[in-house]
């Protein structure tokens, strides 16, 4: 059996702007998914997450590079791979005005499954979705949360060894979004898929990868565990000290640095925030303070600020995250 | 195969759910030729044999006539001859000149007093001859060109069905004329020819002639009775019967209704890709091709089925109006279906042709609606757009003339329908393939 599930390798895609322009939307990506892991894509909106998965499922012709599921090429044999692959879009690719059984089974015939096989599987996925009393009611007829399951469902009803996921939580409610993380640790542990995952949301991504790669401007910039991508920015924790419009003098930036244990940096920076009554901005100063054991460094912190007549209005301590990760990588919030 | 019929059948089974389209597809043409069917019930009712009758038509002969061989024709007149009854007419003979049934045609001197019967509604249409008609049509060998001749049809347009016959008619009545004086001309040449190329012929037509014994009668040139206009039909049995108009008005629904089906259907296409269902489909293990010549398939199949459920629709309100049974279509079956087919394939071809072109589905709805309405308009759906400068020859290019004109020769028990199918047939398959090739390549950009 092959090592890997999926094997990325120099994938480019090019695509011509309607003003002429060529835009590399990914640029030579390359990277591996392991057998039975949950592999996640990680980058901001526009990064080149979704231009990626759509040449590995074969939507997109890469301009220059391949990518292989579980041996087979998806240039040279794309029907061989896309049966591998299961798919479930960001978007509710699903028929409004067929039923959840009657969607599952028109997509089911697609993958070559009929008859009996399909009958069966298609109860077994409405088991596994919860949806089993609904089955015959019509998609428009749903909840938000509901389709996305039915979303899934259809990605799963051929037993895909590899399903990819873009985006699956978009736009549901807490309840539903815990629900659907709950089912992709399900896929993996109980039956064995390998999971493909795009998200923009950093601690979706960090609660069920194995594995993380990150992608910016459409290249691949990091690839590991979660463990291994915090170690490249340190374990240091961001303090996050809200100060008002309070003047923040560089000597008291010099004292943090000097006098608290544990701090390695020291920076102030003049955001503004909507006033209460959401008309007017007021500034609103952030002394941002880079410490080991930030916690531990809290106390002296706030002592040193009073000390030099700053009052704190509100502390925030930051533990090491991807979203670190990603500001440590690219200098800006995977959120901008 | 099995994903083929799978996405047909899905396709089909939204189609027949969707109340809208449905509405679109066959209650809206229905209740059209319905009211059309009760607009001339009579007509249907097979109390006459020619239902429509007595078109007043008032006729202004302006022609001056020319003279050839040293005789005087006044084309004009035939028009005059042709529509209007001898003063000692006999009963037998209006009774058997169809076209004395159908007009109620009077002769009037002065052009203003014609447009004004049209405008307050006395007649229906005017047909104005104008002072160098003879002149620019005859042939001769001092004046060897037909010139460009126009015939002027003033119509009443509160009167459009009544009109768009007096215009068929005076359109034949022209082409007639232009035809006998092409042959008279030719035939009169012809022996000139022969009498100075051969001296024994010439003295010996000479001698004929001037014993009288020459006398051409080149009258059935000019006479109606030589089909210049074709306003019966025979059944099957010999029966006489009348003009139809749910033939031509229904059949010319079905085809209308038809484009604006396919053009919903085909664009279903753009909805499943803004849906993302296509871009599922395609991520699945079935070819491309196989996804988009399913749509096209059922693109298709849905055309069919309105079309013939229109065809047996209309059959039934016809045999319900005329208080029997008839089979309005004509009865080559295998002509009829083979009709229903091109048509059906035509415009499926062109319902995925605009589907490629366009971005969006609300693009899709515009453009799509729009070709309907302009191959409507053209194609003569609204009002005939025979004999019209540029839109008569215009409607040659649309789906709409050559299934009209194919429903219409098989309702009449002809068979010479080959162009139409040839026509509709390339017409689709063209296309069709350029719809393909352009989507396919939107597709995998």
């Amino acid at each position: 059996m092959h090592q890997n599930m999926v094997e990325v390798r120099d994938l480019s895609k090019t695509f011509k702007r309607s003003n002429g322009e060529m835009l590399d939307a990914v640029k030579n990506v390359s990277f591996d998914i392991r057998q039975g892991e949950i592999f996640s894509l990680l980058g901001p909106n526009g990064a080149g997450k979704t231009t990626t998965i759509s040449m590995i499922s074969g939507l997109l012709t890469p301009t220059h590079g391949d990518a292989t599921i579980g041996g087979h090429s998806i240039t040279r044999q794309p029907l061989e791979a896309k049966k591998l692959l299961g798919v479930v879009p960001q978007e509710i690719a699903l028929y409004p005005t067929l039923s959840a059984r009657q969607n599952l089974e028109f997509f089911g015939k697609m993958y070559g499954l009929s008859g009996a096989a399909l009958s069966k599987r298609a109860d077994e996925v409405l088991e596994f979705i919860d949806l089993k009393d609904r089955q015959h009611d019509k998609i428009e007829s749903f909840s938000g949360g509901m389709k996305r399951r039915v979303n899934i469902g259809v990605g799963l009803l051929h037993q895909p060894r590899l399903i990819y996921m873009d985006e699956p939580t978009v736009g549901i409610d807490p309840q539903s979004r815990r629900r659907i993380l709950d089912t992709v640790k399900q896929m993996q542990t109980e039956m064995g898929m390998t999971v493909l995952y795009t998200s923009h949301l950093m601690e979706e991504v960090q609660e069920i990868s194995d594995r993380v790669g990150i992608i910016d401007h459409g290249e691949l910039i990091a690839v590991g565990t979660v463990g291994d991508l915090i170690q490249k920015v340190g374990e240091e924790d961001r303090l996050i000290l809200k100060v008002g419009s309070q003047v923040v003098s560089e000597l008291l930036l010099t004292r943090f640095r000097h006098e608290v244990e544990g701090v390695t940096g020291a920076t102030h920076e003049q955001a503004h925030s909507n006033g209460s009554d959401g008309s007017a901005t007021q500034p609103d100063g952030l002394i941002i303070v880079i410490a080991r054991r930030g916690r531990r460094a809290l106390p002296d912190l706030i002592r040193v600020a009073n000390d030099s007549g700053l009052d704190i209005v509100s502390v925030e301590v930051r533990e090491p995250d991807l979203e670190a990760v990603f500001l440590h990588l690219t200098g800006r919030e995977l959120r901008d | 195969m099995q994903k083929i019929l799978a996405i047909i059948w899905k396709e089909l089974y939204i189609t027949y759910t969707d109340r809208n389209l449905l509405v679109i597809m066959l209650a809206t043409p229905l209740a059209l030729a319905l009211i059309i069917s009760l607009a001339f019930s009579d007509l249907l009712s097979g109390s006459s044999d020619i239902p429509i009758s007595n078109i007043p038509v008032a006729i202004v002969n302006r022609d001056q006539g020319v003279e050839m061989n040293g005789a005087a024709f006044n084309n004009g007149q035939t028009f005059i001859n042709v529509l209007v009854p001898p003063a000692n007419a006999d009963e037998q003979t209006l009774a058997d000149n169809a076209l004395y049934q159908l007009t109620d045609a009077v002769v009037l001197s002065s052009v203003t007093e014609a447009r004004a019967g049209v405008n307050n509604g006395t007649y229906a249409a005017a047909i104005i001859i104008p002072a160098d008609f003879s002149e620019r049509i005859t042939y001769s060998q001092e004046h060897p060109t037909v010139e460009p001749a126009s015939v002027e049809v003033y119509a009443n347009p509160g009167a459009s069905v009544s009109a768009s016959i007096i215009h068929s008619i005076a359109s034949s009545i022209s082409n007639q004329i232009a035809t006998g004086n092409i042959a008279i001309a030719a035939t009169i040449n012809a022996l000139i020819e022969r009498a100075q190329s051969d001296p024994a012929f010439g003295v010996q037509f000479g001698l004929i002639s001037a014993a009288g014994g020459f006398q051409p009668d080149f009258a059935p040139a000019f006479s109606g009775e030589t089909g210049a206009v074709a306003i019966e039909r025979q059944t099957v049995e010999g029966r006489q019967v009348s003009f139809n108009p749910l033939v031509t008005f229904g059949s010319g629904q079905a085809v209308f209704f038809m484009l604006f089906t396919a053009m919903a259907s085909a664009n279903s296409l753009l909805e499943e890709r803004r849906n993302w269902t296509l871009q599922r489909l395609i991520a699945s293990p079935t070819p491309r091709y196989m996804v988009l010549l399913s749509k096209f398939v059922a693109t298709f199949v849905t055309c069919v089925v309105q079309v013939l459920l229109l065809l047996v629709a209309l059959t039934i309100i016809g045999s319900l109006l005329s208080g029997e049974f008839q089979i309005i279509w004509g009865t080559n079956i295998l002509a009829i279906l083979a009709t229903v087919l091109v048509t059906a394939l035509a415009s499926a071809g062109l319902g995925v042709f605009v589907t490629s072109v366009v971005k969006t589905p609300e693009q899709g709805n515009v453009v799509g609606s729009l070709t309907a309405m302009a191959m409507g308009m053209i194609g003569g759906v609204f009002f005939s757009t025979q004999g019209i400068p540029v839109l008569g020859t215009l409607s040659r290019l649309t789906i709409i003339y050559w299934g009209v004109d194919a429903f219409g020769k098989l309702s009449v028990n002809r068979s010479d329908i080959e162009p139409n199918l040839i026509f509709l047939l390339l017409f689709g398959l063209v296309f069709f393939m350029a719809g393909w090739f352009i989507f396919n390549r939107r597709l995998n950009v």
